[in-house]
């Protein structure tokens, strides 16, 4: 009986003061989803990473939000199915390496072509220049100048240079994802 | 598990029996739902699964699009979803487009440090869906897999490579050591968790498959092992030392042995005694050390252990009655097992044994009896067909009247399994004809299939070949089959052998009536097999007033409502008036080779400039004698369902080819000889498959421009001989081809490496006689992975002028040379085949040694009746040699040894030693260098004291 009364209580306790949010990461290969994904979920950098084959799912539970990350691959044979993991998400996270000047053209590309999708249309998109710590690092406005992001104007864009591996902006992307929890629905 | 009991699990598992895909399909919106409801996609996850099973089929856009949904569920980490979510992405792997897409998610599931029950499963979905170019990424995480102490992982692993290994040959042989170490391992912890996540497997499966689980590694670790090694001989020879060495001092002490590897599992242990018999026929010098250790195994406490050991035994090409006494002592326990399917194995390896060695099996033929009445009727055919094959004559009626008894209760498949074994044993007894005939004509009667009638048919068609006593009795029990037969096709064929067996019989007249009745009764495709059945009497029987009547059916024939049989019908009576003609068409029973007329046909047709130059060449197509198309339809019979292809009928793309084999016979040479050599013994190859593939060659030669001056191709080797291994880098094939003047030799190469790219291979060829020059190389000009071309190096006989006589031109050059292949290999893409880079390196490999043998000179060929051959070549030249050959045991190999040696088409069944004869002959027949009859007579004596000679 009492696991009963228990189990409501955390239902009822989760009703009023838990949210959960989904969010989608992605982003052309080798530009730190995953690894920010760990730092978020266990705020550790590690170095040594895979290639993400298809995706990894996490959940993470920041005060009193649950995030659900999809991070998914950023290889060319799998940017064909971002847009399925995208649907329905409170926020989609667009990483970019902003040390790795050659990329940025086909990141821009891949970018404009996702968000053309009419299926995500009006979902908030964070874009993320990670990898700051680097010298050669672009910065947050040459960013948003190379990624075109002025040209967004049907949904919400915000854009930060981050850096997982020093944990530089961490907290303001977070804070921006939880204010961004529920939107999707 | 009985049937209620399943009933209810699905009841409780809420599956309802009708399922309806598109409403399941429907409800697979809940995947996507937020949050997951784990029961409810429980239940849907096995609705899929069931409907998939019962056969249901989902499109691609459909698989797609449930898989991408099902990956959501990865979010959840119920225990038992996740297990349903691998059971269904393994289903849709097959089926849904980028299932690759949660090779991330599994390789997480299967992680040593998620310590959950479903990393087998995580690992077996795994293999699943990933493909070759993404193992080298999971083949850590495998690796690891495959020593995990956990047996359920370590099996799961195990299998996944196994599977895999047929795509990544090279990667996972490298996993050898880990393989070696699970094989060895002492079973593990098994995981009594490993199945209580599944909600419907009962308890006791559970605790089952727990025992069994802590050995099962080590019988897919063999598994794995040998798949890495099958094609080391001496590495599997080294698998089953490493099992066996530990006992072969110690005599028995096996099962308790210490030292070495210890078999666990009963399963592994049979894989075992498959290798080691493998092993026994490769290399005879362990035979008697692994055949003790075989013998040993009949005595072990498992029943499966003991049965493949016994099976394996008996199946031992040479073993002799001797040895088989254990077998057959243990095989007799087993006859009286309490458990039915130990009763089959035993009885039916009896029945196997049997064949070959019906003394050694007689000793069981009490208990054998005794099964008859089994109330398993499999066993109780299976015994009686054995007893057929071991039973003396006396026990032949007894045997007869009691399968009678119950024949109308056994199935079809298993009455055609009786009909051999009476067919054999008539064959066997020709004196209990009369009892068999009986027997096989009230099986006639009775109901039955197809199969079953033509078992029949084909056991009395062969009685009245066989045994001459018997002839008109069973003519007559097939006749009065024919009256009322609904098979056409065997209706036909009994037909067709009325008209060859019936005119020489005392009267003739009595079958004519059942053959007319066909006329009037049946369809049109037997009135026209009646018609020329009665074709064959009326010229065959000398008796000018049957001729007459026959006449007057015939003629009534030609009123017939079908065209194909008014036909013949006036065919026939035409054949009939005309002497010279019915002596070709009806009485000279020698036939065309009905595939190289099939394949002949076909080139013509296929080439409009053919049928401008003029009709069709039938003598382009060699003759077979009636004996030698009865024993290729017999061989045909044996292997069945295995007969492949052996060689595809090839549309020509170009002229048709001109052979040199169109003039026959200028002039003979006779030849009489013996011969002497240590090869195996050949297996038959089949004269018209040679003509064919000469036929081949003369085409490809002939668009090779360096060749076109050597004339026509005058006989090419029958049988290519293999230059390396079979399983090699780089597989070669040599096949010799003879001009007048020059010999060919071409090289088939086969490039098995897939990421190298081989150009301009040729071949390197050295250790001639003075006698050949080589004039010209062409070599193959690019090899991509799995491609064959060929290369060919040519040579022009030395001493021979424009004006040399032929027997110069034709003296046989026999010899053995060494070749090297020589190429330019370049690194490729192995998925694109396109090279990385056009920096190649220079590369060679040896080759086994090509020999060119007086077989190469032979086209094996029918020339007609022998003694008839034999008469016109009189006079010709002769040679007469005797040998003795000391290496054989008996007629056969001698015979068979003498016959690969000529290269030359044995006549009449000749070939074959009757048993038990201590003298043969043989006589083979040839055209040598495609244009001279050539015959050999060989007579084989069996020397009183060890092997035979000849003369």
């Amino acid at each position: 009986m009492s696991t009963i009364i228990k189990s409501l209580l955390t239902w009822l306790r989760s009703l009023f003061f838990k949210e959960e949010m989904e969010l989608t990461l992605v982003g052309l290969q080798n530009s730190g989803k995953t690894t920010l994904v760990n730092v978020i979920a266990s705020g550790q950098f590690n170095e040594d990473m895979i290639p993400t084959v298809g995706f990894n799912m996490r959940k993470v539970t920041k005060g009193s939000v649950t995030m659900k990350l999809w991070d998914i691959g950023g290889q060319s044979r799998f940017r064909s199915m971002w847009e399925r993991y995208c649907r329905g998400v409170d926020a989609i996270v667009f990483v970019i390496d902003s040390a790795d000047h050659g990329k940025l053209n086909s990141a821009r590309v891949e970018l404009r072509n996702l968000l053309e999708k009419p299926q995500l249309a009006n979902i908030p998109v964070l874009v993320l220049g990670n990898k700051n710590d680097l010298p050669q690092a672009l910065t947050i406005d040459e960013l948003i100048e190379e990624m075109d992001l002025h040209q967004i104007n049907n949904r919400e864009v915000c854009c930060y240079s981050i850096s997982a591996k020093n944990q530089v902006n961490i907290d303001k992307t977070l804070e921006w994802l939880i204010k961004h929890a529920g939107s999707g629905k | 598990m009985s049937w209620q009991k399943k009933d209810k699990d699905i009841d409780e598992g809420g599956i309802p029996f009708h399922l309806d895909k598109s409403a399941v399909l429907q409800e697979a919106r809940i995947f996507n739902a937020t949050p997951i409801m784990p029961r409810k996609c429980r239940i849907l996850l096995a609705k899929i699964i069931y409907l998939l099973y019962q056969g249901e089929t989902l499109g691609t856009v459909e698989a797609t699009e449930l898989f991408f949904s099902i990956t959501k569920l990865f979010q959840n980490k119920d225990m038992s979803l996740r297990q349903m979510v691998y059971l269904v992405i393994k289903e849709l792997s097959t089926i849904s487009e980028d299932v690759i897409m949660v090779t991330s998610s599994l390789m997480r599931d299967m992680q040593p440090k998620s310590d959950v029950i479903y990393r087998g499963n995580a690992i077996r979905a795994l293999c699943k869906i990933t493909d070759v170019s993404m193992l080298p990424g999971i083949e850590r995480f495998l690796k690891a897999a495959i020593v995990e102490k956990n047996a359920a992982i370590s099996s799961a692993s195990l299998m996944s490579s196994y599977h895999l290994f047929w795509q990544a040959k090279d990667l996972i042989r490298r996993w050898g050591n880990e393989v070696q170490e699970a094989l060895n391992s002492k079973g593990g912890s098994s995981s009594g968790g490993f199945f209580s996540g599944s909600a419907s497997s009962s308890p006791a499966a559970v605790a089952a498959a727990a025992a069994s689980h802590s050995t099962m590694v080590q019988y897919h670790a063999m598994g794995l092992m040998y798949a890495i090694r099958q094609h080391d001989r001496m590495a599997v020879a080294k698998l089953v030392q490493g099992f066996t060495s530990g006992n072969s001092g110690g005599s028995r002490g096996f099962f308790g042995g210490s030292s070495g590897s210890v078999i666990r599992n009963n399963m592994a242990h049979c894989l075992l005694i498959r290798y080691a018999c493998q092993v026994m026929e490769n290399d005879v010098s362990v035979d008697r050390q692994l055949y003790d250790l075989l013998e040993g195994w009949i005595r072990h406490r498992s029943d499966m252990v003991s049965l493949e050991a016994i099976r394996s035994l008996c199946a031992l090409p040479g073993i002799t009655d001797k040895d088989l006494a254990s077998s057959v002592a243990a095989l007799q326990l087993f006859l009286a097992s309490p458990k039915s399917t130990i009763r089959f194995a035993a009885i039916r390896t009896l029945n196997q044994l049997a064949a070959a060695h019906p003394q050694a099996v007689g000793a069981c033929n009490i208990d054998m009896e005794g099964l008859i009445t089994d109330s398993n009727r499999s066993v109780a055919t299976f015994a009686i067909t054995t007893l057929l094959k071991t039973g003396n004559e006396a026990s032949v009626d007894r045997l007869i009247k009691q399968i009678a008894g119950f024949m109308s209760e056994i199935s079809n498949e298993f009455k055609v399994i009786v009909m051999e074994a009476i067919r054999s044993l008539a064959l066997k007894f020709p004196s209990k004809h009369p009892t068999m005939l009986t027997f096989l004509s009230n099986v006639l009667r009775d109901e039955g299939s197809y199969e079953c009638k033509k078992a029949v048919v084909d056991a009395m068609l062969d009685m009245v070949r066989e045994i001459p006593d018997c002839k008109e009795v069973a003519l007559s029990h097939l006749c009065e089959f024919i009256e009322d037969c609904e098979f056409h096709k065997l209706s036909v064929r009994v037909l067709h052998l009325l008209g060859e067996e019936g005119p020489t019989t005392v009267t003739p007249s009595i079958y004519i009536r059942h053959i007319y009745n066909r006329v009037i009764l049946e369809k049109s495709v037997v009135r026209a097999a009646a018609v020329n059945a009665l074709t064959k009497f009326a010229v065959n029987v000398n008796d000018p007033a049957l001729q007459g009547s026959i006449r007057i059916l015939l003629r009534r024939c030609l009123e017939d409502r079908d065209d194909e049989v008014r036909d013949r019908a006036t065919w026939a009576l035409r054949v009939c008036d005309n002497a010279q003609a019915s002596e070709k068409y009806i009485k000279d029973t020698s036939s065309y080779d009905w595939e190289t007329l099939e394949g002949k046909l076909y080139q013509y047709c296929a080439d409009p400039q053919a049928a401008q130059a003029g009709p069709f060449n039938v003598a382009q197509v060699p003759r077979v004698s009636k004996t030698y198309a009865e024993a290729m339809r017999q061989r045909t019979r044996a292997l069945g369902s295995e007969l492949e292809n052996a060689t595809p009928l090839l549309p020509a793309p170009g002229t048709t080819g001109k052979d040199g084999s169109g003039a026959m016979g200028r002039d003979g040479t006779k030849k009489s000889s013996g011969g002497v050599g240590g090869h195996p013994a050949s297996t038959e190859d089949s004269a018209s498959a040679a003509f064919k593939r000469q036929e081949l060659y003369a085409q490809e030669l002939k668009a090779i421009p360096e060749f076109s001056g050597f004339g026509p191709l005058l006989v090419s080797s029958s049988k290519p001989c293999e230059l390396t291994e079979a399983e090699t880098e780089y597989v070669v094939q040599g096949v010799k081809h003879l001009f007048r003047g020059h010999v060919v030799f071409q090289f088939d190469c086969t490039n098995t490496i897939p990421d190298q790219l081989l150009e301009n291979a040729f071949v390197i060829m050295a250790g001639m006689e003075d006698d050949l020059e080589e004039v010209a190389t062409v070599p193959a000009p690019a090899l991509a992975c799995n491609q064959t071309s060929a290369t060919y190096v040519a040579f022009a006989k030395l001493g021979l002028d424009e004006g040399a006589d032929e027997s110069a031109a034709l003296q046989p050059i026999v010899g053995s040379y060494n070749t090297t292949l020589k190429f330019m290999v370049k690194d490729c893409d192995p998925n694109t085949g396109e090279p990385d880079s056009d920096e190649g390196f220079e590369d060679e490999y040896v080759l086994e040694d090509v020999e060119l043998t007086l077989a190469d000179w032979m086209q094996p060929r029918y020339l007609g009746e022998p003694l008839k051959v034999w008469a016109e070549l009189e006079g010709a030249a002769e040679r007469v040699e005797t040998f003795a050959l000391s290496a054989f045991v008996n007629l056969q190999d001698a015979l068979d040894s003498v016959a690969e040696l000529m290269g030359m088409y044995p006549c009449d069944n000749t070939h074959r030693v009757p048993a038990k004869k201590v003298s043969h002959t043989a006589i083979f027949t040839a055209l040598y260098a495609g244009q001279i009859k050539t015959i050999l007579r060989v007579r084989l004596t069996m020397a009183p004291h060890q092997g035979g000679g000849a003369s």
